[in-house]
């Protein structure tokens, strides 16, 4: 698990392998076979993301039921879309940014980011678990509270490195507001942080 | 923290996290489920469209088939009256003989009155004659246009109410003048 955490954004598909497939070209044998509606092979391929999909839902929504409920419309979405698939980006691009999309047609059609943020509040970390501990468990927390818009950049840009151009398609806004938004995450988490005891 | 230090630390963040629960048994139910199930609510949206415009086009034929047959186009010169073929479409010598007669009063009883209310008159029955003869064009090209035909009885009507009104107003006028 720790080769995990300390492990690259472009050779994530690689780390992530299983016992039994741990090749991108396993990977690619699956995503054919699931495009053939092979749904075993779909398994192995949601065995394989299941956890990152989850925890880009469950940093973008900060709660564990609507986290849920977004990675597995993430992965329904993209059984019936597999056939659309064609290796153009990596795998896990494709499902993340079907993942994000499920997550803000969610926020959107629902409008539950004030229940979102009255659920953290209410029932505080217990709610949602991220492996984080010590210093990184304050810092999770604090890009939880932070506002959607600013919260969402900085998930996909600084946790799950993904490029300014990146975010920006994946979220439907232009690069230049990516960074804005970076920018204002980065200034209101220091402003937490510091109210926290934490020194630069 | 300056920004350097927290983006270093927001690397260091947890990526993959595992859900409480195996979600994968509800994505197999329903990804298992039969194609047709699976696209169920689209059928059903597109099979409650066909069934409803189905249903009110067999209410809406069922309700205007006694009332509105037989149906006639008449041509400008034929007339009728409300009263002579009550709440059918109908165009007969009645009214023909109706409008006729009124047609042959007006210019006399158009004598009587003055200069400004003749030419109003006129003017409406020339809006009116046109309005028949448009209608009368489109009708020839959609015959079985229920709302070309509404209208142009209408127009009808409203070319009777104004012969009436002006015989009205002819004979109130002749009235006056008696007394």
């Amino acid at each position: 698990m720790a080769a995990l955490l300390t492990a690259g954004i472009s050779d994530y598909s690689q780390t992530m392998t299983t016992a039994t497939i741990d090749t991108r070209a396993d990977e690619r044998a699956l995503i054919k076979q699931a495009q053939r509606a092979d749904a075993r092979a779909f398994e192995a391929l949601y065995r394989m993301h299941i956890d990152r999909v989850y925890g880009i839902c469950l940093r973008m929504t900060g709660n564990v039921s609507e986290a849920e409920d977004c990675a597995q419309d993430a992965f329904i979405q993209a059984w019936n879309k597999m056939d659309r698939f064609r290796g153009d980006s990596a795998f896990s691009t494709w499902l993340h940014r079907i993942a994000v999309n499920s997550v803000l047609s969610r926020i959107r059609k629902a409008k539950r980011e004030q229940d979102r943020i009255t659920a953290v509040s209410d029932t505080g970390v217990a709610t949602v678990t991220t492996g984080d501990t010590g210093e990184l468990r304050d810092l999770s927390e604090a890009v939880d509270r932070l506002p959607e818009g600013a919260r969402n950049v900085f998930v996909l840009h600084a946790i799950y490195g993904y490029s300014h151009d990146e975010t920006g398609q994946m979220l439907g806004i232009a690069t230049g507001t990516s960074k804005a938004q970076l920018h204002r995450a980065k200034r209101l988490m220091a402003q937490q942080l510091k109210q926290q005891g934490f020194e630069a | 923290m300056k920004d350097e230090k927290l983006m270093e630390a927001a690397e260091r963040l947890s990526k993959e996290i595992r859900p409480e629960r195996d979600l994968w048994p509800e994505i197999a139910a329903t990804i298992n489920a039969p194609a047709a199930k699976r696209w169920s609510p689209l059928f059903a949206q597109a099979a409650a469209v066909v069934l409803l415009v189905g249903a009110s086009s067999a209410v809406t034929y069922m309700t205007m088939k006694d009332s509105m047959s037989p149906t006639v186009v008449a041509s400008t010169d034929m007339i009728f009256e409300q009263a002579s073929f009550g709440n059918r479409y109908y165009l007969g010598p009645g009214f023909q003989d109706a409008r006729n007669t009124l047609v042959a009063d007006l210019e006399i009883e158009l004598e009587r009155l003055s200069p400004e209310t003749r030419a109003d008159i006129q003017k409406n029955r020339v809006l009116i004659h046109d309005a028949i003869a448009e209608i009368n064009l489109a009708l020839e090209k959609e015959p079985e246009n229920m709302l070309l035909q509404e209208r142009l009885l209408n127009t009808y009507r409203e070319e009777l109410a104004l012969l009436r009104r002006v015989s009205s107003l002819t004979r109130n006028v002749m009235l006056r003048n008696d007394i």
